[in-house]
């Protein structure tokens, strides 16, 4: 007897879609990690990034820790009062409308993560491998990158792998330039912002819930940049010629607005020597569509790009910001949406634990994962827009000063007396 | 025979062995576009290309690949895609040529300007490799 199909058990659908959400996020961390421990051996603290994050308190290795401390305190308040200014701004700029600048802002600064950001890392790690690559090839290709990158995450429609591919790329180069920032202010900073996270989407007063409010009362796309998977495919709804057929697309807008709201960050990133500034927001946003086809008439309606449109603005001396999404969301068709900020500050956590060593890469991914696991599961529950950083970064903070303080001193004992490992 | 819009969307029939003209136009598929867009779109990447972009026609033939593979289906979408394959073989080869006699040529090919035109150098000159 043939079998044709295996029914479809709860590992299909919803491993599925955790497994689709979960890739890429490892990607983006791993990749950060390999970054961080090819570029980052040589220069300690010593050399570290000027930006809006150091203005107020610039860490040096001969202060006392509580100095530390207090300075780090008082560079993340900074950089969160900067962010929420930010992203007020930009609730006032999409309640007036303005969506043509903000998309325009959106393509510059984007084409300046790419190109500038994106050029100068491999700079660097052509001059540590010595490739002997000349200027004119790797303008090209450098330039192609940036360009197709642009069109690729909001100005086209294009493979959903290759605007996937690019969305874990922008977070991936974001990330990096975070952890330049001295190291007591990067543990500081990620427990603030996972703190802003959790007040600007839950309370009512809260900047991104107004935004992610604004977006759905009038039924827009907001413009940010989030990461959506690809939604599964279930077996059993089949469709036939008279029958109504429903349509995911991917990224599509969708005709009954639903109660998906992602919080929406702005962050403030450095600024380097060439003048190039960038700095992001989050932003989060979550509308995705479900598109009803009657009679076996296949309406293509094509999305409206705008929505996840992600704004980079190079940095003036005063606070610019882009917008990313943070914050997961659910789809009423159900693939699920992450927003880039929570990309960016997962990877900054797990690039800052590389560079004190592996054991503690291996803690805080697995604290991450876990993290991202029970945000889902809250978001299966509650059914609206949550923030994912708060938990993960919570416990992913916890878990590296556990691991830093006892694990590591069991683990090298137990290795220097041959007990285990 | 051309490819008609179905009733019946199978999805991503490249293997079936009955019909090898595949319903969507594009690699994603039923959630991918559909074949008036995709016209639009495979021109656009086209002639966008044109401007020393062969990454976008790259990116044209992977996402249109179902209609370079199976060679009879969709010919409009598939004079472009053709075309921007061609493209990308030539420009391909002339820059990784390009790339290539430099890397292997070196200095005793090119003389003094090879410490001039390469990259560490060049990045050195201008101060783009310190952070401040």
């Amino acid at each position: 007897m043939a079998q044709n199909q295996r029914p479809t058990s709860i590992l299909d659908s919803l491993g599925e879609e955790i497994i689709r959400i979960l890739t890429p996020v490892s990607i983006c961390m791993f990749s950060v990690v390999i970054l961080v421990s090819i570029l980052n051996t040589d220069s300690s603290s010593s050399s570290s990034v000027s930006s809006i994050a150091t203005i107020a308190y610039s860490e040096t290795s001969s202060d006392s820790s509580w100095d530390k401390f207090v300075g780090a305190l008082l560079n993340s308040l900074v950089f969160v009062a900067v962010v929420t200014v930010v992203t007020f701004i930009l609730v006032l700029l999409f309640y007036l409308r303005c969506t043509k600048f903000l998309k325009l802002y959106m393509a510059f600064s984007s084409f300046v993560v790419l190109g500038f950001m994106g050029g100068e890392i491999v700079l660097l790690l052509i001059e540590k491998f010595n490739v002997p690559i000349d200027s004119v090839t790797f303008l090209v290709v450098l330039y192609n990158f940036a360009v197709v990158g642009v069109l690729a995450v909001f100005m086209s429609k294009v493979a959903i792998l290759v605007t996937q591919s690019y969305l874990v790329v922008i977070g991936m180069l974001v990330a990096y330039w975070f952890t330049l920032l001295p190291e007591w202010t990067t543990w500081v900073l990620l427990v603030a912002l996972a703190l802003y996270d959790l007040a600007a989407v839950l309370l009512p007063v809260g900047p991104l819930r107004l935004l992610v409010e604004l977006a759905v009362s009038r039924d827009e796309d907001i413009p940010a940049l989030v990461y959506e998977a690809r939604p599964v495919t279930h077996h059993d709804s089949d469709s036939t010629s008279n029958g109504v057929i429903q349509r995911r697309v991917w990224r599509e807008r969708r005709n009954v607005s639903h109660d998906l709201a992602d919080n929406m960050n702005s962050s403030v990133s450095n600024s380097n020597s060439v003048g190039i500034d960038h700095n992001d927001t989050r932003l989060a946003g979550a509308e995705e569509g479900q598109v009803v086809e009657g009679n076996a008439e296949l309406s293509a309606p094509l999305l409206d790009h705008r929505m996840t449109n992600n704004q980079h603005r190079p940095e003036d001396d005063a606070s610019s910001e882009s917008v990313l999404l943070e914050g997961i969301g659910l789809g009423s068709t159900g693939a699920i949406k992450l927003g880039l900020g929570d990309f960016i500050f997962y990877s900054v956590l797990v690039g800052r634990a590389a560079m004190y060593d592996f054991m503690t890469v291996y803690a805080c991914y697995l604290a991450i994962i876990a993290g991202l696991g029970i945000t889902l599961m809250l978001l299966a529950l509650y059914q609206k827009a949550l923030p994912a950083l708060p938990v993960s970064i919570m416990l992913g903070v916890l878990f590296y000063i556990l691991t830093r303080l006892l694990l590591e001193v069991f683990v090298v004992q137990c290795s220097v007396n041959l007990v285990m490992f | 025979m051309e490819a008609s819009e179905s009733t019946n969307p199978i999805p991503n029939n490249r293997n079936s062995i009955v019909s090898s003209t595949p319903v969507w136009p594009t690699v994603d598929g039923p959630i991918g576009l559909s074949e008036d867009e995709s016209l639009s779109y495979a021109r656009r990447f086209y002639l966008f290309g044109f401007a020393l972009l062969p990454l976008l026609w790259a990116v044209n033939c992977f996402y249109f690949w179902p209609v370079l593979r199976h060679s009879r289906s969709f010919p409009a979408i598939r004079r472009y895609v053709v075309g921007s394959a061609v493209g990308l073989a030539v420009s391909s080869a002339l820059l990784c040529s390009w790339a290539l006699t430099f890397a292997i040529g070196g200095e005793h090919l090119f003389g003094p300007v090879w410490d001039k035109l390469v990259l560490y150098n060049l990045a050195d000159t201008i101060g783009l490799t310190g952070w401040n």
